[in-house]
Parts: structure tokens; sequence; C-alpha cells
């Protein structure tokens, strides 16, 4: 019974088939919003399924001079990586399914996983919309992973704990948005560089380069990066609105937070131009991780008084 | 394979096909990491032959052919060919038919601005602009349709004179328009001056100076944008131009915020040109008689399209077909400013100064053929074309 259990947890809910559910979900509110915010219509509720139907029945086409092992196994290490990150994180307002001290740091790698597929997935092909999606998917990653770690930390070093049932624990009493604003601005941001959305699409900048590192990848592979993308961001949302937010002890305020949240990153999206790649390194290592920078040091020395 | 790519220089192909391209052209670009060492353009995908099918078409039906060179500009493609026909006949137009000539092409020119602005934020990846611009443009085209009955392709002139009149309740409708467009216009002149975000893909992007632009031969807004004073409506009035005079925009910075600024002020000043036109529009005639067979002659005739100065050589040899019709359209003096400002600059800023001259590569697409070994025979027949072709290709196949 235990271990049907613990598949049930694996495959149906809350991992799994309820996490891809829910992350194409969340890309339709996420197009549907930014669509009306747009003064257009936007898609009907199943069009991220239906796209994804589709690109599954698709023929899958390898290019030449491509290593095929890479090619076909990067989607599924990428989807591997959002998914198990999920079973660390309080999804649907329920506790985490597996926990362990530090697994606040296992997730946050888990979560780049994806970035980092892709952009090997990228640098595999010969093509050169996609060797230059890729060098910039990477130098995003580059930029903002420091930042965007630093800022889940920060509730961990106020909780004191690396574990996230903690972190969640405490902060259902305590909106650290209100004590930590810097962190949860980097965090809100950093997401959206981890999710390649606008305005930080850079590396998937389609008026430049096509798709980017994705140029190549036109079925099964595709809809699962594209499936990645949708589970990582539920967790990102998760983590940021769980960690920030006060918490979330039911699924109905789960629901509420998450996409508020994901109501703000369209807003985001809907106001600001897309950045060059060298604009955003700069935003980054000039504001981003100074400021979270400040911010730890502020909360140490805050610590250090405190007790 | 993978040494053989080392030595060689990164190149990115745009084009024929891709996304930041509305129409087909080819830019070799090569890169350095993120920066642009070199930029070559391969025009010609989108040749369509039309200013040799004039010549086998009678003067009418060309007006027609020669609309079609361009579906954004259409109006002003065939107002310069009625011009320069009219001019060849010694016929003049009736001053009511050619106020309502500068009225559409006023209109279109809202039009083709709007449609710019949209594309080019997107091409920066605002595509928010893109959506709210293009949906105003809605506006003016309704507009057009209320006038003419068609969004494009308007087909107002005929050989001395225009086929539409506008009544009190046409103009009324274009008033409520242009006041729902000069609000819209002034809230994005304020969006591309001060939005930060906008601004850091625009200002100081693709700066073309004053000496640039004269010597490259820039026209139209590009040139406008780099304080060159050129405009054929201001410097050489045609038609109703003389009695609605336009003031120049000019701005002196020349980079891609200054495009923007430009082509917005000039929206401006089309409102009130158009809304000048309707408090005094000339009562009279819509046509005049034109004769079926042209005089023998050559003439030029020069408007400002809404991209620049577009330029048209007719010969008549008499008879009731042209001779020859030229056309030179503006993005063809342009597109030179496009490889000189795109060295040095960033890959990401490309698609921008692309932008920043509104191409329009079906329009320019044109034959020129240069070649010094061949004993330049005049004209070429059909076996003369085919054996160029295939030598050109054993020449050029890798």
């Amino acid at each position: 019974m235990d271990i049907l259990d613990k598949i049930f947890t694996l495959l149906i809910f809350p991992g799994g088939l309820f996490l891809l559910i829910l992350g194409l979900a969340y890309e339709w509110v996420d197009r549907k919003l930014l669509a009306q915010l747009q003064n257009r219509i936007g898609p009907r509720w199943f069009q991220p399924l239906a796209d994804v139907i589709k690109l599954l029945a698709k023929e899958e086409v390898i290019p030449e001079g491509v290593n095929p092992w890479l090619f076909i196994g990067l989607p599924i290490i990428a989807l591997a990586g959002s998914l198990t990150a999920a079973l660390y994180t309080p999804l649907v307002g329920l506790p985490p399914s597996h926990s362990f001290p530090g697994d606040l740091i296992v997730t946050v790698y888990l979560l780049s996983l994806l970035t980092l597929c892709m952009g090997l997935a990228g640098s595999n092909t010969l093509d050169r919309f996609s060797l230059m999606g890729a060098t910039r998917t990477l130098t995003q990653l580059f930029s903002y992973e420091a930042p965007f770690m630093l800022s889940l930390l920060g509730p961990a070093i106020v909780v004191g704990s690396w574990r996230i049932a903690d972190i969640t624990s405490y902060t259902e009493n305590h909106w650290l948005l209100l004590s930590q604003p810097i962190g949860f601005l980097v965090a809100l941001i950093g997401l959206i560089g981890k999710l390649e959305m606008p305005p930080l699409d850079a590396p998937e900048a389609e008026t430049e380069i096509v798709a980017g590192a994705m140029t190549e990848y036109s079925g099964r592979g595709y809809a699962l990066f594209r499936l990645a993308k949708g589970a990582e961001l539920v967790v990102g949302l998760t983590l940021v609105a769980s960690f920030y937010m006060g918490g979330m002890a039911n699924p109905l305020l789960f629901l509420l937070k998450t996409l508020l949240l994901l109501l703000v990153m369209v807003g985001l999206q809907t106001l600001i131009t897309r950045l060059r790649i060298d604009q955003t390194v700069g935003l980054w290592w000039r504001y981003g991780t100074l400021l979270v920078l400040v911010q730890w040091l502020g909360m140490i020395i805050w610590k250090g008084v405190a007790s | 394979m993978e040494s053989k790519r080392q030595d060689e220089r990164f190149i990115i192909p745009i084009g024929p096909q891709h996304p930041a391209l509305k129409e087909p052209a080819h830019f070799r670009i090569t890169v350095d990491g993120e920066i642009i060492t070199n930029a070559v353009v391969r025009l010609g995908y989108a040749h369509r032959g039309i200013e040799k099918a004039t010549e086998s078409r009678n003067w009418v039906q060309n007006i027609y052919l020669v609309e079609r060179i361009c579906g954004i500009c259409s109006h002003i493609h065939a107002t310069a060919y009625c011009l320069g026909v009219e001019r060849l006949a010694g016929v003049e137009v009736p001053p009511r038919a050619q106020t309502l000539r500068v009225l559409v092409a006023e209109l279109e020119r809202i039009h083709s601005h709007l449609l710019w602005l949209g594309v080019a934020a997107h091409e920066a990846g605002f595509d928010t602009l893109f959506m709210y611009s293009w949906r105003d443009r809605e506006t003016v085209m309704d507009l057009l349709e209320n006038v003419s009955g068609n969004r494009v392709n308007y087909s107002v002139n005929l050989l001395g004179g225009v086929k539409i009149d506008i009544d009190n309740q046409i103009s009324d409708t274009i008033r409520e328009g242009l006041a729902f467009l000069e609000e819209r216009t002034l809230h994005y002149l304020d969006v591309v001056s001060n939005d930060m975000a906008f601004l850091q893909r625009t200002r100081g992007i693709g700066v073309l100076t004053r000496s640039q632009a004269d010597v490259l031969g820039c026209v139209g807004p590009v040139a406008r944008a780099s304080n060159v004073p050129r405009d054929v409506r201001v410097e050489a009035p045609y038609g109703a131009y003389q009695q609605y005079p336009v003031n120049i925009v000019l701005v002196e910075k020349g980079d891609l915020e200054a495009r923007f600024i430009v082509r917005l002020k000039e929206l401006l000043e089309s409102y009130r040109i158009i809304r000048e036109i309707l408090d005094t529009l000339p009562p009279g005639e819509l046509t005049t008689r034109m004769p079926r067979r042209i005089k023998e002659g050559e003439t030029i005739s020069r408007v400002e399209a809404p991209r620049g100065e577009l330029f048209y050589f007719i010969k008549s040899n008499g008879t009731d077909t042209p001779e020859r019709v030229k056309v030179r359209t503006p993005t063809i003096c342009n597109m030179l400013s496009v490889l000189k400002l795109a060295v040095g600059h960033q890959l990401a800023d490309l698609p921008m100064i692309l932008a920043g001259i509104d191409p329009c590569f079906s329009c320019n697409d044109r034959v020129a053929i240069i070649d010094h070994r061949r004993k330049s025979p005049e004209i070429w027949t059909w076996q003369d074309l085919r054996q160029y072709g295939i030598e050109y290709y054993n020449g050029h196949s890798r």
C-alpha cells in the first residue's frame, strides 16, 4: 500500500500528471492575460494542451550533425528535472511530499536543469540560430542564477533552516515580502528570466534568432521542453509565493497567491520592452546581485544584533 | 567539419525567410559574439517584372498595375504615375481632384506610419505597442474604406482626376477618426520618448549623422531624422501641396528614437493638413477629359511616399501604351544606410535598424545588370537572359 501511495504521489498527484496539467493551465492563464492586456482575444482554454498533443503527434526531425542521444535525451532530462523539483515544493498548499534538510539547494539546482538542458540542446546542433540562442541562454543563466538563489536563501536565513518544509511552516505566519522586498522582486524577475518570458526573452528573441536554442526542435522534444517549462512555471510560482507571500495553508490560498504573482509577471511582460542580452547581464550584476547582497548583509547584522 | 568552421567567420543568415522579415531579402550578418562586423544584403527575391509589364498595357490599365507595386503605399504610386502622364498629355487636373488626391495621400501616410510603428515595436520585442498601434490603425483603414470603398489599394486615381468624392457626412467621420488618432499619437509620442525600457533599445542606437545621410542618399523620414531637410512635398510641391503647404519635421539626433519621433510628428502634421483640406475643399469638377494616346515625350515625376521620395520616369512614343516606365522606390535609397549602420552594433539591434528605414523589399526589387565582359547590348532577348542565368549559376555554384 505504501508503494502504491508513493507511485501515486510521483505519477499522478501532486507530482507527475497533475503538475503537467497545472502547468498547461498556468501557461494558458499567462497567455490569456497577456493577450487581454495587449488588446487581443487570446487562446481558448484548451490551446496549450492542443499544442502539446499536436507536437507529440508530429514527426521529430533529427538534424544532421547532432548527437542523436543528446538530442532525444535532453528534453527528457529537462522535464524530469522540473518534475523532481516539484516533489520538494508545497504544491497546492499541501506539505512537500518529500523532504530532507537542505532540499532547498537541490530544488534550485533541479530548476536550473531545464535552462542547462536548453543551452546544451542548442549547442548540440550546427544551426547558427541555435548556437546564438544557446550562448544567450547560458549567459542569462549565469547572470540570474546567483541573485535568484540568494533571494531564495534570504527566507532560509531568517528561518535558520535550508529545508523547504521548515521555511514554509514559518512563512505561514510571516509575510517576508514586507521585510525583504528586494529579495521578493529579485526572485520574481529571476523567475521571468528562468522561464525566458518577455522582457527577458533575448535567448529566444524571434525577430533576431528565430527560436533560439529551440530552433531545431520540432516534435516530441519541443513538446517535452514546453511541458517542462509549464511545470517549472508552477514550481517557481509556488516557491516564490510560499516563501514571500505569507505561505499557503490550503489549495485556495495556493491558487489565489500564485495567480496573483502570475498577474504581476504578466504585467511586467506587457509593459517592458525586451532587453538585449548585455542589458540583462548588466541588470543582474549591476543591480540585482548587489541589492540582494546588501539586503543579506542587513539581515545578518540584524540577526546578530537581535540574538 | 568542426575544424573547418573555426577559421570561417561566423555568419548569421537573416532571410530570405526569417521572422524579422515581412518580405524576402537576404542579409549575411558576420558576427563576432554578439557584435556585427560585416553586413551584406542580397535583394531581388520578389522581383515581379512590373516595369516591363507596363509596356504591354495601355495608359489606363497601368494605373491599376502600378498601384500594386506596393500594398501599403498604393495610392502614392498611382499619383506619381498619373502626375507624369497628365504632364505628358498637357492636361490640367481640376483643383478639387488634386486636393482629394492629397487627402487620400495623407490618410495613406497615417496608415503607413502607424503600421510601421507597430512593426518597429515588434522588432524591439515591445508587442504591446505593436498590438495597440495596429488596433488604432484600423481606424484610419476604416476611414479609407469610407472614402474609397477599399481598405488597401484604394484605387482613387484616374488619369485626369479622381473617382471619389466626399460629402459632409464623410468629412465628419474623418474628423471624428482624426480626433481619436491624434489623442493616440500624442500618447505614443509620449511612450517612445519617455519609456525607459524602450529608450534603452532606441536612444543612441543606429546613429546616422547628417553628413552620412547626405552621402548615402537617404530619403524620407530617415533623412529627416538626421536633420536633412528632404521632403518632396516641401522642396517641389506637387498637386495641391501648393495650396496646403507642409511644415517639414526635422529631428537632429539621427538615432532610432529620432526616427520614431519624426514619423509620429509627421502623423500630427498629416492630421493638420487633412483638417485644413476638409475645411477648405474647393468645389468643382472631379475629372477632366484625357486623350487615349499620349503625346510623344518623356517626363519624371517625384512625390513623397510615406517612406520617402518616390520617383517615376515615364516615356511615351505617342501610342496608347508607354514605352518605358521606370520606378525608383525609397527603400532602395535607404538600404545602404542599414548596411553602414549595422556594423559595430549588436545583433539584437539589427532588426530595429532594418525596421528603422521601413523597408519594403518587393517594391524595390529591380534588375540592374552591369557586366563589363559583354558587348553591352541594350536589349536582352529571352535567349540572352537564359544564357546569362545558366552562366551565373554555373559560376556561383558551390
